[in-house]
């Protein structure tokens, strides 16, 4: 605990090269990054251990004013995640901000060093003071860190757009804080658990905190900031964003729903839940449709917060059905897909910025062939791309495995046929976004990195710097650890909730879960060593054998092929498209630019744009509902001072009538 | 420890001797229409002088292609045999550590690379076929999680050993009939034959699984045929285990199987693309009846 003390000032330290004269730049860059790392490891060195030997508690500091600090269980999981992010992607960014030099980079670094430590200081606050002040400096960092290419009208317009929506956040979590806060007649975390709510004021204190915590992890319809503002960031600060600061709303959510307002209300886990694999679904079917690198990946962090939530709310609803072992397998489930969202999240955000490093692009339908250019990177980002599919071997798999057998032990529960039904959508939900997302990853990496180039872009590419790969790089063998050896990290996840009940499920065979006469079993080390067999005896055959491979171009009936004729991610997705199209209500136009004869020489213009469902059926009317009701207002509030002072005396006229008659 | 290894050893026992058949239910497939078109039709041994002599030729690689193309056949063999090592085929009742979720993830990583592969090539023959299988998947996925949902309430648990229709009880139920209906749907679904795909042909109006596999040729062109057919007799082999209610030997319920592909493949021509998801959306109602009949 002394170490998370001097992690924070070690970021302080990172945060003053703000200050340093503009001629040393670059050793500014590198201090900053290395603080960062430093102090991330440091977080991460003491939550490691603090979970892997648990002691009483984990009570930092109290009494600086109205300000403390302490950290249990469930922040240290978080505090891991975020000290394993920091670190990789400071490690990253160290050559990667380099391509800010002359662009305040200063800035860049020091705010980057301030926006790991205001993360920290969100999990190890102790009151809802602290925790709103360390929450407020989080989104206000973050928001400069979005707008830190203010040059760009689009950065600008979706920093502010988030900065409005955080807030939005922000109030509804003070609103909870306060409920939550004055019926316990303190702030203090320890002393909100025993707050007396109940009833409607409850009610409102759990629709406020999963209001704001939701809108920050960006559940639908809450995400519209989400896919704006990730992708104008600096790719180091979307991989953190999207690979920790979401997970921080998870931290915030989880901390109302254990401790201050308990889980023994039946709607709220099952609230939780639908919103979570609606959010899910339709994340990745918008993923699937963009062709902005950064934009797909931001959409699908709406999935995976959609999985996470909905693994959460299911635990949520097995605790209140008075099954507080077998919720564990739940919450084990939304913790353990955390981290591994957190890893490969963070691995493919850090890749994207690879890409527009090499190419200068983020869009994938100018790119192509990016696997000879740049090979480690594009195997890296394979890694990747498979664990978000949620493939054998990966950490995406561990994650996605216990959520569908929390769902599955979900339906064993599941007396009454409404709840049978719920259970039935959610496995409906979950299939249809574990195919879309293998399909949206298919599609990125066989778009960007594979075939042939598609422009001039490609041809300047080039492999990276040292220590982005290292970033990456070892976040994809961390990736491919967990999903060989997962039993070390379920077993220090389910540890958390040891509070409620003690259920061990990693065993050096695989996870075992056996809950309430379920049983299941995954066991990737013995996949793992069947493949091997398999793999050893294949190769063997396929190179013992003398026959020759020849080269030829591709088939193309006769003709050469093109580097257009290949298929676009946007032909790839068009199925999809077509099949969900009363979602998508996706918008077409065509344009002749020349036709002088019906079938030849004709010049097309093909504008494809697929509206945000939320943003046009919910936003935009809400946005014209406000701008009415304001100018509905406006004839009574024109501005003229004689008028107003009449409104004055006409209110006190009233006050004292209403004083008189009462 | 030992009882495991055992247990891994007759896992991949069960994998090669279903590798050693699956050219040959493949074969009785093409026989049984070949017959009832009124052919004579090639021998049932066919398919095995088909990878013969495939795993003799030469292999022809574009110039764009990365490693990827290679190793897409390579994974998506191993991926089929792994699927045979662990359905509950010969050996149920032993302890296996095939988990029906992880059966679905590890057929997807094969269908990862496959798809991967087919966008490899540089040509849009490839990109079509990649881009409808992953259209048909994202239909076909939420059908198997239903399937698997229902086999694991009825027998409180997710291991396809333990998943296995249990002849003790009462087994002939409404749910089971209308499981086992969806499940064959599914099934011509997932492998890629009529009514969704057309196995036949490579012509570009039908083609989704012969499409993206255009471009291989020789032993990874071999391995690719393996592996699918592996797939049909793995599929067959857990539709006989866990969805047909009739206590009959599982070898005969994959016959029957193949012949009844057979004859379905007779019956039907290729639905229009979107259909399928009409089609498939049936096969999701009867089993989301079967479940509320379970």
């Amino acid at each position: 605990m002394d170490f998370m003390m001097i992690s924070l000032l070690i970021y302080l330290l990172g945060t003053l090269t703000i200050v340093f004269p503009k001629r040393i730049e670059l050793f500014a860059h590198y201090l900053g990054m290395i603080c960062a790392a430093l102090g991330s490891g440091l977080v991460a060195y003491s939550a490691l251990n603090y979970l892997l030997y648990p002691a009483d508690s984990w009570l930092i500091e109290t009494g600086w004013g109205s300000y403390s600090l302490q950290a249990d269980a469930w922040s240290s999981a978080f505090l891991l995640l975020t000290g394993v992010a920091g670190v990789m992607i400071s490690l990253y960014a160290i050559d990667y901000g380099k391509g800010y030099l002359g662009n305040r980079i200063r800035l860049l670094s020091g705010l980057w060093n301030l926006f790991i430590m205001s993360i920290v200081l969100v999990l190890i606050s102790g009151d809802a003071f602290t925790f709103i002040v360390a929450w407020e400096i989080m989104a206000l960092v973050s928001f400069l860190l979005v707008n830190h290419e203010a040059g760009k009208k689009k950065t600008v317009s979706a920093a502010y757009q988030y900065m409005v929506m955080t807030h939005i956040g922000t109030a509804a979590i003070m609103v909870a804080f306060y409920l939550v806060g004055s019926s316990s007649m303190s702030f203090s975390f320890g002393d909100m658990a025993n707050n007396s709510l109940t009833g409607f004021m409850k009610d409102v204190a759990f629709v406020c905190a999963f209001l704001g915590f939701a809108l920050k992890s960006g559940l639908m319809p809450l995400h519209i900031w989400l896919p704006n503002a990730h992708p104008a960031a600096p790719s180091h600060v979307s991989a953190l964003m999207s690979g920790v600061m979401l997970k921080v709303a998870l931290y915030g959510f989880g901390r109302f729903a254990f401790q201050f307002i308990g889980m023994d209300v039946f709607w709220y886990g099952l609230v939780v839940m639908v919103v979570g694999l609606i959010s899910a679904f339709l994340g990745v079917l918008y993923a699937t449709m963009e062709v902005d690198m950064k934009r797909i990946l931001a959409y699908s962090s709406v999935e995976n917060m959609g999985i996470i939530f909905a693994a959460f709310g299911c635990g949520m609803v097995l605790y209140a059905m008075q099954q507080p072992i077998i919720s564990i397998v739940a919450f084990t489930a939304a913790l353990v897909h955390a981290v591994s969202h957190s890893l490969m999240k963070g691995l493919l955000f850090m890749s994207s910025g690879a890409v527009m490093h090499a190419t200068g692009s983020k869009n994938i339908e100018l790119m192509g062939g990016l696997a000879k250019k740049m090979p480690y990177t594009a195997l890296f980002t394979l890694v990747g791309s498979m664990a978000l599919s949620s493939l054998p071997f990966t950490s995406g798999l561990v994650g996605e495995w216990l959520t569908l057998q929390s769902f599955i032990t979900l339906a064993q529960q599941a007396a009454n046929p409404e709840l049978r039904l719920l259970v039935i959508f959610a496995f409906i939900m979950l299939g249809l976004t574990g195919a879309t997302a293998l399909g949206c990853f298919v599609r990125l990496y066989g778009t960007a990195f594979l075939g042939r180039a598609r422009s001039n872009i490609v041809d300047k590419a080039h492999e990276m710097p040292v220590f982005m790969l290292l970033g990456m790089g070892l976040e994809a063998v961390l990736i491919v650890a967990i999903g060989v050896m997962p039993d070390i990290l379920v077993n220090m996840m389910q540890q958390v909730f040891s509070g409620i009940a003690a259920v061990s499920m990693g065993t050096p065979l695989g996870i075992i879960w056996g809950g309430s006469g379920h049983y299941a079993i995954y066991s990737p080390g013995i996949i793992f060593i069947m493949f091997a067999l398999i793999g050893v005896f294949m190769v063997a055959a396929l190179y013992r054998s003398s026959t020759f491979v020849k080269q030829d171009v591709t088939w193309n009936c006769g003709t050469v092929p093109t580097s257009r004729q290949q298929y676009s991610a946007t032909g790839f997705s068009k199925p999809l498209r077509r099949a969900f199209e009363g979602i998508l209500s996706p918008q077409r136009t065509r344009t002749y630019l020349r036709k002088e004869h019906a079938y030849f020489g004709r010049k097309l213009r093909y504008d494809l744009s697929i509206p945000d469902l939320f943003n046009d059926k919910l936003y935009k009317p809400m946005q014209q509902w406000m701008i009415n009701s304001s100018s509905a207002f406006h004839k009574i509030q024109e501005g003229s001072v004689s008028l107003y002072i009449g409104y004055t005396m006409v209110a006190m006229i009233v006050v004292l009538i209403w004083g008189v008659l009462l | 420890m030992e009882t495991l290894m055992t247990s891994l050893g007759l896992n991949l026992v069960q994998g090669i001797l279903l590798l050693i058949f699956a050219p040959l239910v493949a074969g009785i497939i093409n026989k049984t229409k070949a017959r009832l078109q009124k052919r004579r039709g090639a021998s049932i041994f066919q398919e095995y002088f088909d990878i013969c002599k495939w795993w003799k030729k030469a292999t022809v690689l574009t110039p764009y292609t990365s490693v990827i193309f290679i190793l897409a056949p390579v994974v998506y063999f191993m991926t089929s045999l792994y699927a045979a090592t662990m359905v509950p085929g010969f050996l149920t009742g032993q302890f296996t550590v095939g988990d029906a979720f992880i059966f679905v993830y590890i057929l997807a990583l094969g269908r990862f690379f496959m798809t991967l592969s087919s966008m490899d090539a540089a040509t849009s023959f490839g990109g079509m076929g990649g881009s409808r299988e992953i259209y048909i998947s994202v239909l076909v996925e939420p059908a198997i999680m239903l399937a698997i949902l229902i086999n694991s309430i009825r027998y409180h648990s997710t291991t396809l050993s333990s998943m296995v229709i249990d002849y003790d009880g009462a087994y002939f139920t409404v749910s089971a009939v209308l499981a086992c209906i969806a499940f064959f749907l599914v099934m011509l679904a997932e492998n890629s034959r009529l009514p969704v795909d057309n196995p036949d042909t490579h012509l570009e109006l039908t083609m989704i699984h012969e499409g993206m596999t255009l471009e291989y040729s020789g032993k990874l062109l071999s391995l690719i045929h393996l592996g699918s057919y592996l797939k049909i007799i793995v599929f067959l082999t857990m539709f006989g285990a866990l969805y047909v209610p009739i206590n009959i030997p599982l070898a005969v319920k994959i016959l029957l199987g193949a012949i009844i592909i057979g004859i379905v493949e007779t019956l039907n021509n290729k639905m229009r693309l979107f259909k399928v998801r009409v089609y498939l959306g049936a096969a999701i109602v009867l089993l989301l009846l079967a479940i509320i009949a379970e």
